[in-house]
């Protein structure tokens, strides 16, 4: 087989006519399923180089759908506001049943009550509104929202939020999505495209999708020479970037996604603030000029040349005081003191007082509120953090601030106005913000330490999903710093939404030899956090769940048995939200003994006692390992079974959550696991069962011998008798 | 007069039931729920139910018997009433269908008393499962050993009364003897590693588990079986009985001397099981034939003594356990051929029509449905499905003699009400009725023991709430524990068992009005007390004594020994 590999390769080299390059392709695809199974069998110890797998398009990172030459297409060179912008514009022209191309909202009466106009979403400084498409399945068809201005919203449909450039220096977090959008476009009802021209399709998804602890599905990366497994060059071999990993994802996949998703897509929000960077801040090439530094807020001009900081393109900005960090800006929790990296004093911008040099005011979470809401008189009294803190009897009715930026009332609004099935609550159940730079998939909390959210485990259980992905770390946010004002923070804390940061790449500025493979490496992300939008909190328990699936005891676990009641563990995963409530959470046993009806003469019968319940109680003097090497909680239950059964003992136990959502079965295939159970109890004491011996011969044996007295006595005298009467005749 | 069949002394008697009632349930079941039930604690409820079920019956059988002189269409004839004959024809088809596939069985127990002889199930490679499997699926040799039990029974029935007496006395005393050795060698095996384990588990209670009502619901049954109590047999060998026998005192020996036998069959199944094996109790818990034919060979192969201790162990035990067996085939037959001598049919021709029928009607038990149980284990799925049947139509028999108890008392009291010599109400059906039954045939004066009125009390109110509870929870269970219960052609439901009761019960009933044409001729012995004027059937112009002219059958009458008696 690997002579006949080898054939074409050397004719390619030696005589690389036209027409063998049209067939090259068509020959690969026909040998390389060869390849592939020689190479998962044995692993060859010299390798394959990628001409003998992939395309030479797949090999040059040449995408499908632009020309080889357009860089920004390719994703070697960034997209520009504009470039992003005419992008978008032409995908949704040449994709109108998914795509709908807007800028910023129509406005109108938004959530609080407050009247809103188109150009309250436009940039302070260039007065543009920040471009997003809006996906999914007949887009044109659906409700129409009159706020947000879009078509295609239908109630049945869950709505995901993907937002890049909070912070403008941030350049890879347009990229990212702007190579999803592109992933959306090229994949939509272009089943089984063969993405790396093996010959295969789909065959290595993102994430490890057959479980295996090994991201490289098929093995393609892996059966590669060793030189060839790091394309990416960041050190790791058939890492998350490099070819042949998770480079086949399923069509069909993103195809479904978009049917039954609206993916709402902001590639740039912070348009202002990536325009400056890239045009006025750092001069190109920027990861010359600003290696480690670049704009990061947004263009608000807090140098109080006006009454209220107006869009003012004649006056300059004032670097050293002007714009607020967005993604300090939401108004959860706004402002509370978290140490050096917040402002000093909410609400102000410490530089245009003359004193201070600004090292604070790159956090700048904006001007404190100075509207009195609810109209009680009293200003800011109940600031945003789920909680009635006047109370009032309303809740968050009058912040302190927060929420005033065109960008981040674009996101509220946008959030707050498209309710498709009229709920009251958020459509969007999951949410995703890309910034860089750290390597970093956090979440929920930001704002407080050595604290955790009420879907602290579930939030970590998708976090590390899409860790896993990237081979990124997976952080609590505060872990990394408190933050507050947060995207996450206020999507969660408000609106319940699982919402995660991605930190993508090594620099704010990525060199642009990188775009590409960065871009690859993050691409799942977004495609997670829509497949996960229908029920995230349920997805996370039923994957913290399926941690256990292997866990609960076999019977070789509960063996040796000894006397009394019969312990079965399960190990849980610590975040799992179990119930203890027996009647949802318990094992299930049955006693089948030795028929009572046996027969005489057949096999032996059984006789099955009903299904009954032990309830599971935590063992906390002993820990176990999950499948996944965490440590977990045992739970453990006693089957209260006489010593003095014997026969078999049939279980399965059935995990409940405290939600009362899902029920969880082990053994997960719904069968049920065999334990012989012998007896356990005592034959008895000698001198009881002497005297029971007694009592039963003397009772038996005495009795008999009594009754047999009796007739012999009769038989003798009845003799005796007769024996008489004739001697007497 | 035509001489009566009878035996000669009460001994001979007393065997006879006693081989009656001692069948393999002593020697298998009784063992197999001992252990799973709990040991010791099972003894108490069997000897409660030995005393409120098992001898009560057999005295009300032994007293039918004797006043009625016949078998058991005769007796259901003369105590129930013409209309009622058709429920001893059912207590006698049910004794002789369980005959034709227990003729089968008890040819196993030969073939392994064979087997003992010859070494077959000791040494070195013996697989014991091996041996039962090659046995019973080799038709020829389960037929040889059927075909040898039923020649074996047919002999000792062959001339009545006196040869059965003697086969029984030889048999049993050969039983115990039998059994007593095995016992013996039993609990020095027990004994040995230093524990008797096996004979402290059989007598040691577990008072927790006597309030579990599956422990008494088992004793139930077991005693319910294994006494033969309510299946006709009492009443078949009262027949027999000299004319002042003490029907009471009898029916006391044969439930004890049952019991004793039982106890000393358990104590060396359990000992020599709980000294051989590492799960004694998972061991004694499978099925009856299972601890017999696998698990005891390889038991009594470990017996003390170098090669003698098995050899004796094996041969003696597999010989006792085929006497049990026998003794109890020879009253099953008998039981069947005596109805046909009631109805004037020659004996000799009877119990070769019988044994033709045994050995015919058994041939599907021993050939056919030879099936591997899970564990690799061949079982007869025939023979198990005609036990399945007629085992739980053994229950009914009892209750046909409770029901003609009770329609006597009923019928008495009114006619003595009528005749102004007892209170009506329910305070004259309590003090004459009930007590009727027995005051009339019990406690007729021959007996040293008088029954009292617990006799009455266990009739009338013990008996119908334990055959509900034995026929409930059994019926209960089946529907609970077997999957489409319903479908009569599941061989292990309760379709198939109603199925064929009905076609029996239903074609007995329109067969009665045929059976009561038919004169009978009553086995009276010379100057015996037997009136029975006073019972339903008693003005039946078509029951006879033997001796007496009926047109078309004088042949009966004018039998040789007829002559020669009515010559001396």
């Amino acid at each position: 087989m690997s002579a006949n590999r080898k054939t074409p390769i050397v004719a390619l080299k030696t005589r690389p006519s036209f027409g063998f390059l049209i067939c090259l392709p068509l020959l690969l695809s026909l040998m390389t399923p060869m390849v592939a199974s020689t190479i998962a069998q044995d692993e060859p110890t010299t390798g394959t180089a990628p001409e003998d797998v992939w395309s030479d398009d797949y090999i040059n990172d040449i995408f499908p759908w632009a020309p080889a030459g357009d860089d920004i297409l390719q994703f070697k060179q960034y997209h520009t506001y504009d470039t992003m912008k005419t992008r978008m514009m032409r995908l949704a022209e040449e994709n109108p049943d998914i795509f709908e191309y807007h800028e910023g909202m129509n406005g109108g009466t938004n959530a609080r009550g407050e009247e809103v106009t188109a150009d309250a979403y436009e940039g302070w400084y260039y007065g543009h509104s920040s471009p997003w498409m809006k996906i999914t399945k007949d887009v044109q068809g659906g409700d129409y929202n009159p706020f947000v201005g879009d078509n295609g919203n239908y109630p049945d449909r869950h709505d995901v939020m993907i937002v890049g450039n909070h912070h403008a220096r941030e350049w890879m977090s347009v990229q990212v999505p702007m190579l999803q959008l592109e992933v959306i476009a090229f994949s939509y009802g272009n089943i089984a495209y063969d993405n790396d021209g093996d010959g295969l399709v789909d065959e290595d998804g993102w994430g490890d999708t057959d479980g295996d602890g090994v991201l490289d599905d098929d093995g393609d990366c892996i059966g590669m020479a060793t030189e060839y497994q790091d394309s990416n060059g960041d050190g790791v071999n058939c890492g998350p970037g490099d070819h042949g990993v998770d480079e086949d994802y399923s069509e069909q996949f993103i195809t479904e996604l978009v049917n039954m998703r609206e993916i709402y897509l902001i590639p740039m929000l912070n348009t202002d603030g990536n325009i400056y960077d890239r045009e006025v801040f750092c001069p190109a090439p920027a990861w010359e000029t600003c290696p480690s530094g670049g704009w990061r807020k947004n263009l608000r001009d807090n140098t109080f040349t006006g009454v209220t900081p107006l869009p003012d393109l004649q006056e300059d900005v004032d670097e050293d005081c002007d714009g607020v960090d967005l993604n300090r800006n939401y108004q959860f929790e706004w402002g509370a003191p978290l140490g050096a990296t917040g402002p000093l004093i909410p609400g102000t911008c410490s530089p245009s007082e003359g004193e201070l040099d600004g090292s604070n005011n790159d956090v700048y979470n904006g001007p404190v509120d100075t509207v009195d809401q609810d109209g009680d008189n009293r200003l800011n009294e109940d600031h945003v953090d789920g909680k009635d803190d006047d109370g009032d009897g309303l809740t968050d009715e009058d912040w302190l601030g927060g929420n005033s930026e065109p960008e981040t009332k674009f996101i509220q609004d946008m959030t707050e106005m498209n309710d498709d099935d009229g709920d009251g609550a958020s459509e969007f159940k999951s949410t995703l913000t890309h910034h860089s730079y750290s390597e970093l998939i956090l979440w929920p909390w930001g704002h407080c330490t050595d604290c955790q959210s009420p879907d602290h485990y579930q939030l970590q259980y998708h976090g590390q999903k899409m860790a896993d992905m990237t081979l990124y770390a997976n952080l609590q946010s505060s872990s990394l710093y408190p933050t507050s004002g947060d995207f996450c923070d206020w999507h969660y804390g408000v609106h319940g939404s699982y919402c995660y940061t991605s930190e993508i790449g090594t620099a704010f500025h990525q060199h642009p030899d990188d775009i590409d493979h960065i871009a690859v490496r993050n691409l799942g992300l977004g495609f997670y956090i829509a497949e996960i939008a229908d029920n995230p909190r349920e997805r996370a328990d039923d994957g913290l769940a399926q941690l256990s699936a292997n866990l609960l005891d076999e019977p070789k676990d509960i063996l040796p048995l000894s006397k009394g009641d019969i312990p079965v563990d399960i190990c849980v995963a610590n975040g799992f939200d179990y119930s203890l409530d027996g009647d949802v959470s318990h094992v299930m046993y049955r006693i089948v003994k030795p028929s009572r009806a046996q027969s005489d003469y057949g096999p032996r019968e059984w006789s099955t006692t009903a299904w009954s319940m032990s309830p599971f109680e935590v063992d906390s003097s002993d820990t176990c390992t999950l499948g996944n090497g965490d440590n977990g909680t045992v739970l453990t239950s006693s089957l209260p079974i006489p010593d003095n059964v014997a026969g078999e003992v049939h279980y399965k136990a059935m995990l409940g959550t405290l939600s009362g959502g899902n029920l969880y079965l082990f053994p997960t295939n719904g069968e049920y696991y065999v334990l012989e159970l012998d007896y356990r109890a005592d034959y008895g004491g000698l001198f009881g069962a002497l005297f029971m011996f007694l009592v039963v011969a003397g009772f038996v044996w005495g009795g008999l011998a009594v009754c047999l007295r009796m007739m012999l006595v009769d038989e003798n005298d009845k003799e005796f008798v007769e024996a008489i009467l004739e001697d007497g005749s | 007069m035509a001489q009566s069949d009878q035996f000669n002394g009460r001994l001979g008697l007393i065997f006879a039931s006693i081989g009656a009632a001692i069948g393999t349930g002593n020697i298998w079941r009784f063992p197999r729920m001992v252990g799973a039930n709990g040991g010791g604690t099972f003894l108490i409820p069997w000897l409660i139910f030995l005393f409120a079920w098992s001898i009560p019956l057999v005295i009300a059988e032994f007293a039918m018997g004797k006043r009625s002189r016949t078998g058991t269409i005769g007796t259901f004839r003369i105590f129930a009433g013409k209309k009622f004959a058709w429920m001893g024809l059912w207590t006698a088809w049910i004794s002789t269908a369980i005959g034709f596939y227990y003729a089968i069985v008890a040819g196993w127990t030969i073939k392994y008393f064979q087997l003992g002889i010859t070494g077959g199930l000791t040494g070195e490679g013996v697989d014991t499962t091996e041996v039962w499997n090659s046995f019973l699926q080799s038709p020829g040799q389960v037929i040889f050993f059927q075909f040898l039990v039923i020649c074996l029974t047919l002999a000792a029935i062959w001339k009545g009364a006196k040869a059965i007496e003697k086969v029984n006395v030889v048999l049993m005393i050969s039983l115990f003897v039998l059994l007593f050795m095995s016992l013996f060698l039993s609990l020095w095996m027990d004994f040995e590693d230093g524990t008797l384990d096996g004979a402290t588990f059989m007598f040691s209670v577990d008072f927790d588990l006597l309030f579990e009502p599956e422990i008494w619901i088992n004793a139930l049954s077991q005693s319910a079986w294994s006494c033969s109590a309510g299946m006709g047999m009492a009443i078949t060998y009262a027949v027999y009985m000299r004319k002042d026998e003490d029907t009471v005192l009898n029916a006391f020996t044969m439930g004890l001397a049952n019991n004793s036998i039982s106890i000393i069959a358990g104590l060396a199944v359990l000992s020599s099981i709980f000294a051989v094996s590492s799960d004694p109790l998972a061991t004694v818990t499978g099925g009856s034939s299972a601890i017999t034919f696998l698990a005891l060979p390889e038991v009594f192969a470990q017996a003390p003594g170098g090669s003698i201790g098995p050899f004796v162990m094996m041969s003696g035990f597999f010989l006792a356990l085929s006497f049990a067996a026998l003794t109890s085939m020879i009253s099953t037959v008998e039981l069947c051929v005596r109805n046909f001598v009631d109805h004037g049919y020659n004996r000799e021709r009877s119990v070769a029509i019988t044994g033709l029928a045994l050995f015919i009607f058994g041939l599907p038990s021993a050939i056919i449905w030879i099936k591997l149980d899970s564990s690799g284990v061949a079982f007869p799925e025939f023979l198990e499905v005609q036990d399945h049947i007629w085992g739980y139509g053994l229950m009914f028999s009892g209750l046909f003699i409770a029901f003609s108890i009770w329609k006597y008392g009923y019928l008495r009291w009114k006619a003595q009400v009528e005749a102004g010599e007892a209170p009506g109400g329910l305070k004259g059906y309590l003090g004459v009725g009930v007590s009727a039954f027995r005051d009339d045939f019990i406690n007729t004066g021959d007996n040293d023991i008088e029954v009292g009125r617990w006799w009455d009390i266990l009739l009338y109110i013990a008996f119908p709430i334990l055959f509900t509870v034995l026929m409930v929870s059994y019926f209960s269970d089946m529907i609970a524990n077997t999957e489409d219960v319903w479908n009569p052609a599941n061989p292990k439901g309760l379709g198939i068992i109603l199925a064929f009761w009905g076609v029996i019960a239903v074609s007995f009933i329109f067969l009665n009005k045929y059976l009561i044409q038919r004169p009978i001729f009553r086995n009276i012995p010379e100057g015996a007390d037997v009136d029975i004027s006073t019972l339903p059937g008693g003005q039946d112009d078509k029951v006879h004594q033997l001796g007496d002219l009926v047109p078309g059958f004088e042949h009966l009458a004018s039998d040789d020994v007829v002559f020669e008696a009515e010559a001396v």
